[in-house]
């Protein structure tokens, strides 16, 4: 293999990262203010809430599962939560039982889909309705303000520096990639994405695995409306609507398969999320048309799924001819 | 004897037309708390909300039989819905749309490209039905050929196409559509018989042949069922499934179509709550999501059922924010069900 | 070691295990042999746990042994190395190999990877494979991936080791390094149970032999007793029962298709050669050796690099089954579950896949319902097709003779002029078995040319007007009709005797 080609091989291999490397370039050009320390904050502050909900969806994914409850589940645990306040409850203990609510929900995914059988994607999908339904009739479908103990919380600096917001969403992602990483459930959950049967056969609880998946997205689903309540304040009845597909699109931006076993935490989606926030933002610095901040959102995230097949097909054929060398000799 | 009459009519009752019978039953135990269930108002209100929903969740049908889904369905319609305005719309307010990147060249003050001219209607519809058309298409291709997953591909291009639909007008519902196109909307004869009715009663009866007689009908099922026995049977697989898709997007413009008539506007977020019901009519209508399996006249049966229980909650008065809860339970009871019945039939 | 007394097995009513009983002795080295079907697997299907015997009892180290998974055996110490690979394939090979017992990181729930790494390196060096232990398997050529399956199988402190054609993707070099392996298990006092098609490997490798045909045990001794003539006799035996419809040479002139030098690189090598009308072909050789390819291929499911396909002196363009069912060819799979049948829709709608474009009108290419109905029925009248209703009824509720009746049956109508069958019969009863026998003949008597690849030599003997025999995608050797010698055609396709013939 001659040096270009290999040159070619990395850079196919790491799209995301050239994708991402390249709008950076892009927009520290067109834009001066661009790049600069402050935006740089505001683009990880802006990555937080979205960016924990898209954590848990990579763990789903990973299982070759879906989760179209997200943003449901967002909005009923902070309804609970909101309601809890309004009733004189402990800060502490409100947002201890909105992460319960988020539990809870992934919970009643999990029982749906491990041991009713159904498919993720329809089981999830009647979770999105029933929840989000839930969530309206608590809060009878009024906006839900929140005291300033909990806003004053987005302005909290951990040890002085970091905000408390940001500071959440390191620490997850810390959490989750050791988990994936380096725990042996978090290996057996790329196995089962692989393969179930193999997975089973191999001795992996699979069944049990899987439960958890779906617990942990929704509690962290719950973390991130939790987060976004800290920075907006308020709750509409349309609080997380959406934020499903955000999540997914995030993952898959990252290079996680929605085939399952492929992708990771960091550098992945962590990528797909910032790159996200990164764009949009550039594009406001270098004054485009608002209406169409969407229009090339969806166009980077078709362009980086379309790189991904062509990858596969790509990658796929080297190996062949690279198997077939080695057979030769 | 009996015996093989009480089996017919079983199943009959668990077959297509289980859904029929669960819709009638359903009215019939509301019928005393809400008599205006059947006042002609309402069931004419009914209709009018079924109709072109109808029509879409059965282009929806083709992609769900194929193992596939579209989401971009939604985008469709308000994409369509946009462009056909956008030809034949008699004048446009320069103050709204002045901003608009379309102002000067395809709009003006006096109205949108072909506006006032004979060709003006027959050319939105032609556009507004091309753009489901090429969507799919797009769709289609992207799946069939790259080998992308069917559910990113049509979520972003239903991303895409939404932010198109509201950034071309500047999120400005467009006004004035001439009369004629307004007809196909509203226009009826013997007050009865409603355009709509007509057009959808057409497509549908079109739609359930081509599904249901015809080779390709029979090709979507084998490829839905087992690809790879489609192919090593000499079927075309990539090119059903790029067909199926652009079905679907030409059904979803069809909706949009009639939507557009009936509110006299292009809209460029007509649609954005109905993939929910389109989908859902379509699973509780016995379409499986696996593939393979799916009738037309069920799922016509299905969205009538949606529109009845939307319709029926808000009679009742009940709050809106138990309509989802419902609708969710209902969906679940519904694969439960299917699911038994799957099994009875396997033993 | 072990025992086996008066095991019996069937599966849907057929017996594929007759009293089958036999005792190994610890430290040996046991080879296997028997012809596909001969139910070598389904003894090691039955020792590993993986499936139970119908009646008969089993022995391990003196005490009862019933093992009702595969799990059970391994907690028995009894490992099981499968033909196909069950490897994670997104995972490196040290993952593979240790994923129920990764090393703990300091007595945290973590992973030490770089213990990981280094246990698996250390044990991969120790055992003199050339694999690195951060690899990702899937990056890995098949043959790599064996061995690391075989490591995985290593690793774990077994006292029996059962290997089922593990050489079937591997080098020669790599080959020899199992052997290795091998031996040095049995130095350790392990017992070995390996199965194989290559004789030569058995003759070199083994202590003893355990020889069995249909279903019953016919020979055990020592390996050093036996040449390899004396394991093909023992294999195939030398009886052939009356369950072949006889022999009737319909053959004609006419070539129906012409095959030239096909090629396609891991798959097939130059590849030539004609059916003629009314002719069956057969097809024999050992398991990957390409028959099943070449068929894809000539049908135009899979694409080859060189040569080319004719049908009646046309011209077939690579690629596209349409124009070659448009010119009259079937394509028979072998695999009728994934490939062959859709198993969720109705009979009739099965038997209708094919016919049901000439059946159809010019515009809008409406189907016939009730010219297809007709043809259905008459289809499955004429196959004898038992089912309660062919328009309610669907294929996975039959059983596979009938299956596979439904097949074939769904080519019929076309009357095509050329048909590929690959392993018609397998995993059907004798009874099915005649039946299709019986239809395959009618088709060469109505004129049809017939290439059919079986596993199965007697049917082959019993059915082809010739028999071309291949290994390793070329075709070794032609024999007519009145060549046709059991032990010649299996050495044929092991290649005893035909070594020089072209190296892969």
């Amino acid at each position: 293999m001659d040096l270009k080609t290999r040159i070619f091989n990395v850079l196919l291999k790491h799209s995301t990262i050239v994708m991402f490397v390249i709008f950076f370039v892009l927009f520290s050009i067109m834009s001066a203010r661009f790049f600069s320390l402050k935006n740089m904050e505001i683009i990880l502050g802006n990555s937080t809430y979205i960016g924990l909900v898209a954590i848990g969806m990579t763990f789903v994914l990973l299982i070759g599962g879906i989760d179209l409850s997200v943003g449901s589940t967002m909005y009923f645990s902070v309804v609970v939560m909101g309601v809890l306040i309004e009733n004189d409850w402990p800060i502490t203990a409100a947002i201890i039982v909105c992460l319960l609510v988020g539990l809870a929900v992934g919970a009643f995914n999990a029982v749906i889909i491990t041991v009713l059988n159904f498919s993720p994607f329809l089981a999830t999908l009647i979770t999105m309705l029933i929840v989000r339904g839930a969530g309206l009739w608590i809060s009878k479908s009024k906006a839900i303000n929140y005291p300033e103990s909990i806003t004053k919380m987005s302005t909290y600096d951990v040890f002085g520096l970091i905000p408390m917001h940001i500071f959440i969403f390191a620490l997850m992602l810390l959490i989750t990639y050791v988990y994936l990483e380096y725990a042996p459930w978090g290996r057996h959950l790329y196995a089962i994405g692989n393969n179930e049967e193999i997975s089973m056969k191999a001795g992996i609880r699979v069944r049990p695995l899987m439960f958890s998946t779906y617990t942990i997205c929704g509690v962290m689903a719950a973390m991130g409306g939790l987060v976004a309540i800290t920075r907006l304040g308020r709750a509409n009845a349309n609080f997380g609507s959406g934020e499903e597909f955000n999540a997914i699109a995030a993952a898959v931006l990252g290079g996680v398969s929605l085939f399952g076993g492929v992708g990771n935490i960091f550098p992945g989606t962590f990528i797909g999320i910032i790159m996200i926030q990164m764009v949009q933002a550039g594009l406001v610095y270098i004054n485009v048309d608002i209406y169409l901040h969407s229009i090339i959102m969806a166009l980077i995230i078709f362009l980086a799924v379309f790189i991904d097949s062509i990858k596969t097909s790509y990658l796929q054929g080297l190996k062949k001819k690279n198997i077939m060398k080695l057979e030769c000799k | 004897m009996t015996n093989n009459k009480l089996r017919y009519l079983k199943e009959q009752l668990f077959g297509d037309y289980f859904i029929l019978i669960v819709t009638i039953l359903y009215v019939v135990v509301l019928l005393p708390f809400i008599p205006r269930i059947i006042s002609a108002y309402n069931l004419k209100n009914l209709f009018s909300n079924a109709l072109p929903l109808i029509i879409i969740a059965v282009g929806q049908t083709y992609v769900l039989i194929i193992a596939g889904i579209d989401l971009s369905q939604t985008s469709i319609m308000a994409f369509s819905s946009v462009m056909g305005a956008f030809i034949m719309a008699e004048k446009f307010n320069p103050d709204i749309f002045s901003k608009c990147p379309l102002w000067g060249w395809f709009i003006t003050e006096s109205g949108g490209l072909f506006s006032g001219t004979m060709m003006a209607v027959p050319a939105a519809i032609i556009v507004m039905l091309l753009c489901g058309v090429l969507i799919g298409l797009l769709n289609g291709v992207s799946i069939a050929f790259f080998k992308m997953p069917a559910f990113i591909v049509t979520l972003v291009n239903m991303m895409l196409f939404t932010a198109l639909a509201i950034y071309l007008p500047n999120s400005e519902n467009i006004l004035y559509l001439p009369k004629s196109f307004v007809f196909l909307g509203k226009g009826s004869f013997y007050s009865i018989i409603t355009m709509p009715l007509i057009i959808v009663t057409v497509l549908v009866i079109l739609a359930h042949l081509l599904l249901s007689t015809t080779l390709f009908g029979r090709k979507v099922y084998s490829v839905g069922t087992n690809a790879e026995a489609a192919r090593v049977s000499g079927y075309k697989v990539k090119k059903i499934i790029i067909c199926t898709y652009m079905i679907s997007g030409f059904c979803a413009a069809c909706g949009s179509i009639l939507y557009t008539a009936r509110l006299e506007q292009g809209r460029p977020t007509l649609g954005s709550a109905s993939l929910l019901d389109i989908i859902g009519a379509n699973i509780i209508a016995g379409v499986s999501l696996s593939g393979g399996r799916g009738k037309i006249i069920s799922v016509v049966f299905g969205v009538f059922f949606f529109v009845i229980l939307n319709n029926s909650l808000s009679l009742l008065n009940l709050p809106f924010y138990l309509i989802d809860i419902v609708k969710g339970l209902i969906i679940l009871a519904a694969v439960l069900l299917d699911v038994i019945r799957m099994r009875k039939e396997q033993r | 070691m072990i025992t086996l007394k008066n095991i019996n097995k069937s599966f849907y009513g057929v017996q594929v295990l007759f009293d089958m009983s036999f005792e190994l002795k610890e430290g040996s080295i046991v080879g296997f042999l028997g012809e596909n079907g001969a139910g070598k697997s389904t003894i090691m299907n039955i020792i590993g746990g993986v499936l139970q015997p119908d009646s008969g009892t089993l022995e391990f180290k003196g005490k009862p042994y019933e093992p009702e998974s595969p799990s059970d055996a391994i907690d028995n110490k009894i490992t099981f190395i499968h033909q196909e690979l069950n490897l994670l394939s997104n995972l490196t090979v040290a993952e593979n190999l240790m994923l129920d017992r990764f090393p703990k990181l300091l007595g945290l729930p973590l992973i030490n990877k770089r213990k990981m790494f280094r246990i698996c390196q250390q044990f991969l060096d120790e055992i003199n494979v050339d694999i690195k232990s951060t690899d990702v398997v899937e990056d890995l050529p098949p043959g790599t991936r064996q061995m690391v399956e075989i490591a995985k199988a290593l690793l774990t402190d077994a006292d029996l080791y059962l290997f089922d054609e593990p050489t079937t993707s591997l080098t020669a070099k790599e080959s020899a390094i199992l052997f290795k392996l091998i031996r040095k298990l049995k130095d350790n006092g392990k017992t070995i149970i390996y199965i194989s098609h290559i004789l030569s490997d058995i003759k070199k490798l083994t202590d003893e032999l355990v020889i069995l045909r249909d279903g019953k045990l016919v020979a055990t001794g020592k390996t050093a007793d036996y040449t390899t003539d004396r394991m093909v006799m023992e294999m195939v035996g030398s009886e052939m029962e009356n369950i072949f419809p006889p022999y009737k040479n319909t053959a004609t002139g006419k070539i129906k298709m012409r095959v030239d030098c096909l090629s396609q690189p891991g798959m097939v090598k130059n590849i030539s050669f004609k059916v003629r009308q009314g002719e069956v072909v057969g097809f024999f050789g050992l398991m990957g050796s390409g028959r099943t390819e070449l068929a894809r291929m000539i049908f135009g499911i899979d694409s080859y690099r060189e040569g080319a396909v004719y049908l009646n002196d046309e011209l077939m363009p690579k690629n596209k089954p349409d124009v070659m069912i448009n010119n009259g060819a079937a394509f028979i799979t072998e695999d009728r579950r994934s490939e062959g049948l859709l198993m969720n829709l109705s009979i009739d709608f099965n038997l209708s896949m094919i016919a049901a474009k000439s059946n159809s009108s010019r515009i809008f290419k409406r189907v016939s319902k009730r010219r297809l109905d007709k043809l259905a029925e008459e289809t499955s009248k004429s196959l004898r097709l038992k089912a309660n209703n062919i328009y309610k009824q669907k294929p996975k509720n039959l059983s596979g003779g009938n299956q596979q009746k439904v097949v074939i049956g769904k080519w019929l109508p076309e009357k095509p002029e050329i048909f590929l069958v690959d392993e018609p019969t397998r995993g059907i009863d004798v009874k099915a078995k005649y039946e299709v026998y019986t239809i395959l003949n009618q088709l060469a008597e109505n004129g049809s040319g017939i290439l059919f690849i079986s596993s199965e030599l007697e049917e082959l003997q019993a059915l082809c007007d010739r028999i071309i025999v291949m290994s390793r995608g070329e075709i070794i050797r032609e024999f007519q009709r009145e060549e046709f010698d059991t032990a010649e055609i299996v050495k044929a396709a092991f290649r005893e005797g035909y070594e020089t013939i072209g190296e892969v």
